[in-house]
């Protein structure tokens, strides 16, 4: 009998830690419903991506001197490099070259090694088209450069997590004048080549 | 206890006094309050779907339907034109007159059932003396639509959707009588007016979730099965079973079953606040504040008021819990199969069945409290 009465005590302990816990989670989801959104509502906002953001790949034509490096670092050999020999020249002369971004996995290869920096990544990642076959840029296509989201009127710009002040945990409402956590790119190039010198004296 | 307006009676008062008989007045009445409670219930269900999706959004941190209509109020409207709009698709191997009848025999049951709930004394479709049995018996009609839509679909995911249904609907449909025949003990009558009539006087205190708390926490657990709602949605769980019962279904038959889900969930919500929740009556009693006032509760003026008041008070008590539920639905994890019907037959029905003991108990030591 007392054990009997010794169960259906655990029971109801039992019961009573779950009724808890479900009043628990209860409160945290209340709590979740007056913080403010953190959505971006796409086409009317937009992050502005990060300096290092892999996007469209942007080509500079008179740069290149058709070594075809990026070809081969590409993992699935995705630029197209059309040269002929100009024997008088003893040069190549590029032709056409283009990528297809319905292919292109946006490693960053043939950026990296481009010998001529002719190759470069830009912010633009709306690559979306009703015909894939509309994602083939050629050289002129390469060739342009993206729309900035801080230049369209129609779109309000939000800053990513990392470029938030400290403490701001939302990009709506921050200023555009509010700086970001930590230092900026060329602060910290400058307080390395201000330590470097010193280095080499010692 | 005022009588409150009764706007049959007015009616038909009008009617004979134009030269109507008043049989042939009842019979132009009758339909009055039908339709408009069918209206009714689907404004509610629009109401609660934008408020589903928006509370959602607002626990995911999200902003919800925002473009149709002001904040997004119109987007049920575009979901129900959306589907009344598009093909109406029987598949070929589906059994066509089943899969036909099964969304409506899930869908009229619901709708039948608002003609126990009562919004005001005589603010109801029908006093029934049957009352909340009506609404028990019709509840277990709608499992047997959902399992001739899930056989008929002629789909594996279907019939294991509809298999659950019928067990969840029967293992749940037990705990869920015994908590109301506890509440009708204690009132001495089935009738929704009579229960709601033995809650009210001492405004909240008179509720019944004070006499019933653990009735109320099982009648609302097993309304939540009932509906399908999340912590049980296992019938339609979508990452084990597509969609369940549902998994074949498409436009004006899908919106079907959509608009009864939810036609469900309100009807639950209404129940709990007339059983447990005093129903139309304020928190603080009426009949307290006009004798303070010293107003005769017959005046016209204010009978229109606590009329409207009442039916305020039922709708407001009714999202409450709806809110509650949308709540728990992104609060609580779905519950396997298993675990499921052990709550049902395990938990619930025992504690259910003490309760009641504990109620019949009480009611013959306190008669004074527990409904003499």
């Amino acid at each position: 009998m007392l054990k009997f009465l010794k169960k259906v005590g655990d029971y109801a302990t039992e019961a009573a830690q779950a009724a808890k816990y479900i009043g628990q989670g209860l409160s945290v989801t209340f709590d979740h419903m007056q913080r403010r959104p953190v959505t971006v509502q796409y086409p009317y906002e937009k992050l502005v991506p990060s300096e290092r953001y892999r996007g469209r790949i942007h080509f500079e034509y008179d740069k290149c001197i058709a070594c075809e490096v990026c070809v081969r670092v590409c993992p699935i050999n995705l630029p197209v490099v059309d040269y002929e020999y100009n024997k008088a020249a003893r040069k190549k002369e590029l032709k056409s070259y283009s990528i297809d971004f319905g292919v292109c996995i946006f490693c960053g290869n043939c950026v990296e090694y481009c010998p001529t920096n002719c190759l470069s990544m830009t912010e633009e990642y709306e690559l979306s088209s009703y015909d894939r076959h509309d994602l083939n840029f050629d050289n002129v296509a390469l060739g342009r450069l993206p729309y900035k989201v801080t230049d369209d009127p129609m779109v309000t710009p939000l800053r990513e997590l990392a470029y938030l002040p400290k403490g701001a945990m939302d990009p709506h409402g921050v200023p555009d004048s509010a700086r970001r956590a930590g230092l900026r790119p060329e602060e910290i190039i400058e307080k390395e080549s201000a330590e470097a010198p010193a280095e080499v004296e010692s | 206890m005022s009588p409150g307006i009764d706007l049959q009676g007015s009616f038909i008062q009008l009617l004979t006094s134009l030269g109507l008989p008043p049989q042939l007045a009842k019979v132009v009445w009758i339909p009055l309050p039908l339709l408009l409670m069918l209206i009714a219930a689907t404004v509610g269900v629009l109401v609660v779907v934008w408020l589903e999706r928006k509370i959602s959004a607002a626990a995911q941190q999200r902003v919800g339907p925002e473009y149709a209509g002001p904040l997004g109020t119109l987007q049920p409207v575009a979901d129900g034109l959306k589907l009344l709009f598009k093909e109406d698709i029987i598949p070929a191997q589906a059994d066509p007159w089943l899969f036909s009848i099964g969304p409506a025999l899930v869908v009229v049951p619901v709708f039948l059932s608002y003609l126990i709930i009562p919004f005001g004394q005589n603010l109801n479709i029908t006093d029934l003396g049957l009352g909340v049995f009506l609404w028990i018996a019709l509840s277990s009609v709608a499992p047997v639509g959902l399992l001739m839509s899930g056989y008929s679909s002629n789909n594996k995911y279907s019939l294991l959707g509809g298999l659950r249904a019928a067990a969840q609907s029967i293992s749940y449909e037990i705990p869920l009588a015994l908590a109301v025949l506890a509440i009708v003990m204690m009132s001495n009558s089935l009738s929704t007016v009579d229960i709601v009539g033995q809650q009210s006087g001492y405004g909240i205190l008179g509720w019944n979730i004070w006499r019933q708390p653990v009735g109320f926490l099982i009648f609302w657990v097993a309304a939540l099965a009932e509906c399908e709602r999340l912590p049980f949605d296992l019938p339609e769980a979508e990452e084990e079973l597509v969609a369940g019962y549902q998994t074949e279904y498409g436009g004006m038959r899908f919106a079907l079953f959509y608009l009864g889900s939810y036609v469900n969930l309100i009807l639950s919500a209404l129940l709990v606040a007339v059983l447990y929740l005093g129903g139309w009556e304020l928190p603080i009693s009426v009949d307290w504040i006009t004798s303070l006032l010293g107003l005769d509760p017959a005046t016209p003026w204010l009978q229109v008021i606590t009329a409207s008041l009442g039916i305020t008070m039922v709708v407001l008590k009714a999202y409450l819990l709806v809110f509650l539920a949308v709540l728990l639905r992104w609060t609580v994890p779905r519950v396997r199969i298993d675990q499921l019907l052990d709550l049902g037959w395990k938990f619930l029905l025992p504690v259910a069945l003490v309760n009641l003991l504990l109620t019949a108990a009480l009611k013959i030591t306190f008669p004074a409290f527990f409904g003499g």
